[in-house]
């Protein structure tokens, strides 16, 4: 068991995780072919419905057709069902946390494979000062918020406002770059039209296309550049800490040495510079465990599940890592 | 005749010299049972210092003058990096010439010394690095340059807490790097700065081998051979000094597993800090250990500091590789020349914890000021631990020894009346 748990500790996370996601890819957007399919499993992860072929659901296309309902209905066999989406969502992600961003999410992934690109093209990355990545973090809990209100809006006057038309239906799927870049990998590229039928359609789609040159341009430059956007990551995070699979920190065994937040995509400064949380995952990670990779502090950095560890930070894992590179 | 006097000078400042560097091995070696692999570094210093600590390494040497100069890019430069940080009394008194009698020991130390073997240093070293970090230093750096000698100064922020100092930290590290291609002539690619951070790191490995094999109690190996190790890869040639250490480490592994130990089992464990020992300079390292205690742990830039932190990159690239190596040397420091220094106050007492210690001895130069002034704050961290601390000011010249060892004792003796009390 000991031993086990060695070889793991010093294992190359980065390596496994390139797999996984892989796998994870193919389960999810091809699964469809091998008759597997989550489908009836809504997931937090970009599982696109638009995907003929997936093997799993983006739990915010359901979300968005369940919330269009009268708010008087709530309890009647609608809201039922709105509730049993969101409560297999919520099984679903406790499982593995926002690990489901770091090792599921075929969005993710893409991003992950055109870093892989640019690193092999020799190009610098870019990364966002303090203050406009404090900014930006904002923005997806704007789209979260955006995308609850317009679903309810269709059949709700809210606000006082009129009734919005059906033309916003599953609205924020117009803009996602999943509609239009996931189908592309089965070699489907009806998605990447504007729909002129409407007025509202037009704009949506317009945007849509939009926001799909620059989730390319933007991964490009900027390592995960949409999941700082997400809105899918902003509704994990509001249940993240009821997550079975963790991410700790023992801030005693915290020298601020920095190699965490220098290894880490997203940026997050806090799992260097905070050594009073136990609790470290904040909303843009992605729970990669990188950053326990890079730790060279005996058990400082930990992934946990249901209290039990199972990818530790140890002196000499890292040094294996480290050691012989390049 | 001005000439003449200054040979006569170097002569006799260079045989002192040579003579307290015997003083201080000798101390060193007389003790009982020194493990075999020590032997490398006895040597080592003793045909070092026989001849004055003379520059042997082929190639263009760079000098530095502190811990925060990122050596990897040296030795990717095709360079060898060289600590010119000075133990020596005879040089400090040298060095009187050139700064005020109330500097310190250390900075005057190295300023004497590159002013009394400046024909050889100014022939040898292709660059002096001067980290802007505490004041002695800065204005050594000035004092070098009026002496001919090709100084660089490395500009480092006075804090650490923000983007801003690690970014403007980051880019005067790419100045450096500019300034290191340019003298060398050769380019930093990154294969030869991923060479050299696979050297250092594992140099780090080992020391970190050392380090834990410092936490055994009882005691596998003294303080003062720890010391010496680390003070060894000032000079030494790295790869060297590795394959030293390496033994080193080997044997001790061997001699934790037979259980053996050295020392009184019961010796007083102390964690050394401040200002840091550098051989000959081992004074009070050497005066603790002489009395029955053991240096188990030291949180000082001449040893653990320097030592410890190993560098993380991420991307095989060197954008992101000369950052990362530009990071190790300003996220982990915990000198007290960076304003907000509460990550010195957390190691010593993880320290504390980890290696079992009994008391804490800082070493205070005088002249000092940041060691001096960081003092209250240490001693509040461990006003309700129980770890009884021990603040001793001295410099280079042996005065004041006795008066030292008479502290000492009493210090130790209270620690054991303590522990038999438990
Ligand atoms: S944050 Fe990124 S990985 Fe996570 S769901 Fe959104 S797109 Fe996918
Ligand atoms: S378009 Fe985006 S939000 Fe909508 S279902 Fe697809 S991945 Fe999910
Ligand atoms: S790598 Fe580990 S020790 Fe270093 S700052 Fe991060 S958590 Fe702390
Ligand atoms: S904090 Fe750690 S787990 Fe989270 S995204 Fe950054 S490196 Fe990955």
């Amino acid at each position: 068991m000991k031993r086990l748990r060695q070889a793991i500790n010093n294992s190359d996370i980065s390596r496994f995780r390139f797999h996984f996601q892989l796998f994870a890819f193919g389960l999810l957007i091809y699964g469809g072919y091998l008759a597997i399919d989550f489908g009836s499993n809504y997931i937090p992860a970009f599982a696109c419905p638009f995907v003929e072929t997936r093997g799993g659901t983006c739990y915010l296309y359901p979300l968005q057709h369940q919330l269009n309902m009268p708010l008087s209905q709530l309890f009647s066999g609608r809201g039922i069902g709105l509730l049993t989406g969101f409560i297999t969502f919520l099984l679903m992600f406790v499982l593995f946390n926002k690990a489901w961003c770091g090792f599921a999410c075929p969005l993710g992934t893409v991003q992950d494979w055109i870093t892989k690109l640019r690193n092999r093209f020799g190009i610098r990355y870019s990364t966002y000062s303090e203050t406009v990545f404090s900014r930006q973090k904002n923005i997806k809990y704007v789209l979260l918020a955006l995308l609850l209100l317009l679903s309810l809006g269709m059949s709700n006057s809210l606000f006082g406002m009129q009734k919005l038309s059906g033309d916003f239906s599953t609205s924020y799927c117009m803009i996602c770059p999943g509609r239009t870049v996931l189908p592309l990998f089965t070699g489907d590229m009806s998605q990447l039209v504007i729909d002129f039928s409407s007025k509202t359609k037009t704009v949506l789609t317009g945007l849509g296309m939009a926001v799909t040159g620059l989730f390319f341009t933007g991964a490009f430059v900027k390592k995960r550049f949409f999941c700082l956007l997400c809105p899918m990551s902003a509704l994990q995070y509001i249940f993240s800490k009821a997550g079975l699979l963790r991410l700790k920190k023992d801030g005693m065994k915290c020298t601020r040495c920095g190699n965490c937040y220098r290894v880490c995509d997203v940026g997050i400064r806090e799992i260097a510079d905070d050594l009073e949380s136990t609790m470290i995952v904040q909303d843009d990670c992605m729970m990669c465990l990188k950053c326990v990779s890079a730790c060279p502090e005996e058990g400082c950095l930990k992934a946990t599940f249901l209290g039990l560890p199972v990818y530790e930070a140890t002196e000499q894992g890292f040094f294996k890592r480290m050691g012989g590179r390049s | 005749m001005h000439t003449e006097r200054f040979e006569r000078v170097k002569k006799s400042t260079n045989l002192h010299f040579t003579m307290e560097a015997d003083e201080a091995l000798r101390k060193i070696e007389d003790f009982p049972s020194n493990p075999g692999a020590m032997g490398y570094f006895y040597d080592l210093f003793r045909s070092v210092y026989a001849n004055g600590g003379s520059l042997t390494h082929k190639g263009t040497i760079i000098g530095t003058m502190c811990v925060q100069v990122p050596e990897e890019l040296i030795l990717a430069a095709g360079a060898v990096p060289f600590r010119l940080c000075n133990g020596a009394h005879a040089f400090d008194q040298a060095g009187a010439e050139f700064m005020p009698a109330k500097a310190c020991s250390l900075a005057r130390a190295t300023v004497g010394m590159l002013h009394i073997n400046r024909s050889v240093h100014k022939e040898r070293l292709g660059m002096v690095v001067v980290p802007a970090t505490c004041d002695q230093k800065r204005k050594a750096g000035e004092l070098l340059r009026e002496m001919g000698y090709n100084v660089y100064i490395l500009e480092v922020p006075s804090s650490k807490n923000s983007e801003e100092a690690r970014h403007y930290w980051q880019n005067s590290v790419k100045r450096f790097t500019a300034e290191l291609q340019h003298l060398t002539g050769r380019k930093i690619t990154k294969k030869s700065l991923g060479t050299a951070i696979n050297l250092t790191n594992e140099a780090r490995r080992q020391f970190r081998r050392l380090y834990n094999f410092r936490k055994i109690s009882p005691p596998v190996v003294y303080g003062k051979d720890a010391l010496l190790v680390s003070n060894a890869y000032f000079f030494d040639d790295k790869e060297r000094w590795l394959q030293a250490l390496t033994d080193l480490n080997n044997e001790l592994e061997l001699k934790a597993l037979k259980g053996e130990s050295v020392g009184n089992r019961h010796a007083p464990r102390i964690l050394f800090t401040g200002s840091p020992p550098v051989f000959p300079h081992l004074k009070i390292p050497l005066l603790l250990e002489q009395s029955g205690a053991i240096v188990a742990a030291d949180e000082v830039c001449s040893s653990t500091r320097m030592l410890y932190d190993a560098v993380a990159y991420d991307e095989s690239a060197l954008y992101d590789m000369i950052p990362s190596v530009a990071d190790r040397y300003l996220k982990p420091c915990t000198c007290p020349f960076l304003v907000l220094n509460d990550d010195r106050r957390r190691r010593l007492k993880d320290m504390a914890g980890q290696f079992a210690i009994d008391g804490i001895v800082y070493q205070i130069f005088s002249g000092c000021h940041l060691y001096e002034m960081e003092q209250r704050t240490i001693a509040k961290t461990f006003a309700d631990s129980g770890i009884p601390l021990l603040f001793l000011e001295t410099d280079y010249s042996q005065e004041d020894t006795g008066q030292l060892s008479t502290r000492i004792e009493a210090f130790l003796e209270s620690i054991k009346a303590r522990k038999r009390r438990k």
